[in-house]
C-alpha cells in the first residue's frame, strides 16, 4: 500500500504553502510531536506521532537534508496500540480467579475481587506484550503543496489531518471531486457554473 | 471528507463517460494535454444513485464487454468503481478509481529504474505525479464538457444511444 514498493493506495490533500525558514520549523515540530512509546505500566492503549521515513524509532531529522531537490519530504505517522484482546484477558482472568479461589479454599471470588483481579491481570499482560505497530507513509511536496497519505482508511486520514495541522500549523485540505478542479487550473467562475447542473440520466431516451 | 456530496454524481458520471468514450474512440481518449489508452480491467462496480444504492459488481477480464455491465447501465446504474489500465506514452499504469472520492488505490506503477533507494522513491513519486495528471486531466476534460448544456447535450444524446444499444458480440 505504501510508496516504497508494490502497489500504491493513497488519499490526496493539499497543504498551505510553506514560508521562509520552513525546514528548521518543520524538523522542530516533527521532533516535538515525535512518536513516544507506550509505557506498558500505564493505562494508555494508543499512541501516535511522527517518525522518520527510514527509521520507525526516531523523529529526528537534520534540517539541512530535509528537502531534496524534488521538494518531496517523506516521513511517517506511527500509531501503536497496546490493548489486550478481550478474549485473551478473559481467559487469563478466569485462570487467575480459579487459582486464587483454590488457594483461599473458596468456590469463587466475589464480583469486586474479580474486578480488581482483572486490572492486575491486564497490567501483567501489558508488560508481557508488544504493541501493534502501524506505520503510515506521507509524501509532502513543498513546491506544489500536495500531500499524499498512503492509506485509504478514513480513521487514519482523520488522525493524520488533525496531527498534521496541530504539528506544522498548516491547514490541510482533502482533495476530492471539486477540490481537484482549481488545482488543475479550472477557473473559479467555471467551477461555480457547476452549481447549475444536476445528475444525468443515461438510460432514458427522450423523444 | 470528499468535497461536496451535492456533486458526488460527477464522479459516477465521469467513469461512465470514460467507458463510453473509450469504447467510442477505440480505446484512446484525447484531452487538452494528450491522448491516452484507456481500458477497463478485472472489476467494474455499477450503482444506482439516490439514498438506496443498488449495486452490481462485474468481475471479468474485460468487464466493460460483459452483458451484465451493459444491462446495469440500461436500468440506470452508473460506474462507481473501476480498475483502469492507462497507457501513457510507453508506460502502462493500472489503478482502481473510486467515483465518490476520486481516490486512487492499488495502483500498479511501471518499473523504470526499479531502485529501492532515495532515487527509486523519487522515481515512484514522479510516476504517481504522472498518473494523477492523467486521471485529473481526463476528469477535467469531462467536467468541461459537462458544465454547459451546449457542450454536454450532444454527448448526453450519444451516451443515451450507446446505453440503449446492446453490445456487439
Amino acid at each position: 500500500m505504501g510508496i516504497a514498493s508494490g502497489s500504491v493506495s493513497y488519499l490526496r490533500f493539499v497543504a498551505e504553502p510553506v514560508t521562509e525558514g520552513f525546514e528548521e520549523r518543520f524538523c522542530e515540530a516533527m521532533y516535538n510531536h515525535r512518536f513516544m512509546e507506550i509505557d506498558p505500566r500505564s493505562e494508555v492503549e494508543k499512541a501516535h506521532g511522527w517518525v522518520r521515513f527510514d527509521d520507525a524509532f526516531s523523529g529526528e531529522i537534520d534540517p539541512a537534508v530535509l528537502v531534496p531537490p524534488s521538494g518531496q519530504i517523506l516521513f511517517r505517522l506511527r500509531v501503536d496500540t497496546l490493548k489486550i484482546p478481550a478474549s485473551t484477558l478473559k481467559a487469563y482472568v478466569d485462570q487467575a480467579a480459579r487459582e486464587r479461589a483454590k488457594r483461599d479454599g473458596r468456590d469463587q471470588l466475589a464480583r469486586k475481587e474479580l474486578d480488581v483481579l482483572k486490572l492486575e491481570v491486564n497490567k501483567q499482560l501489558r508488560v508481557r506484550s508488544l504493541p501493534r505497530l502501524q506505520l503510515i507513509e506521507i509524501a509532502w511536496n513543498i513546491h506544489s503543496g500536495e500531500v499524499r497519505l498512503f492509506t485509504t482508511s478514513k480513521g487514519s486520514a482523520t488522525l493524520f489531518a488533525e496531527t498534521f495541522e496541530k504539528s506544522f500549523e498548516r491547514k490541510l485540505q482533502y482533495v476530492g471531486l471539486l477540490e481537484v478542479l482549481p488545482l488543475r487550473g479550472m477557473a473559479q467562475e467555471e467551477i461555480d457554473s457547476l452549481s447549475l447542473i444536476d445528475a444525468e440520466r443515461f438510460h432514458l431516451i427522450e423523444n | 471528507m470528499a468535497g461536496g456530496d451535492r456533486f458526488s454524481f460527477l464522479g459516477r458520471e465521469f467513469l461512465t463517460w470514460l467507458w463510453f468514450e473509450s469504447e467510442r474512440s477505440g480505446g484512446r481518449v484525447a484531452t487538452a494535454d494528450g491522448e491516452y489508452g484507456v481500458d477497463f480491467a478485472q472489476r467494474l462496480v455499477l450503482e444506482s444513485g439516490g439514498t438506496l444504492k443498488e449495486g452490481s459488481s462485474v468481475q471479468s477480464e474485460a468487464p466493460a464487454q460483459a452483458q451484465e455491465a451493459r444491462t446495469a447501465l440500461r436500468v440506470g446504474k452508473k460506474v462507481a468503481k473501476a480498475r483502469l489500465v492507462l497507457d501513457v506514452g510507453d508506460k502502462q499504469f493500472t489503478v482502481n478509481l473510486d467515483a465518490e472520492t476520486l481516490a486512487l488505490s492499488n495502483a500498479k506503477l511501471p518499473t523504470v529504474l526499479g531502485l529501492r533507494d532515495a532515487a527509486g522513491l523519487d522515481e515512484r513519486v514522479g510516476l504517481l505525479d504522472q498518473l494523477e495528471a492523467v486521471v485529473d486531466g481526463l476528469y477535467l476534460h469531462f467536467v468541461r464538457l459537462r458544465k454547459t448544456e451546449q457542450s454536454w447535450a450532444p454527448v448526453r444524446e450519444a451516451m443515451r444511444a450507446w446505453v440503449a444499444t446492446p453490445p456487439q458480440g
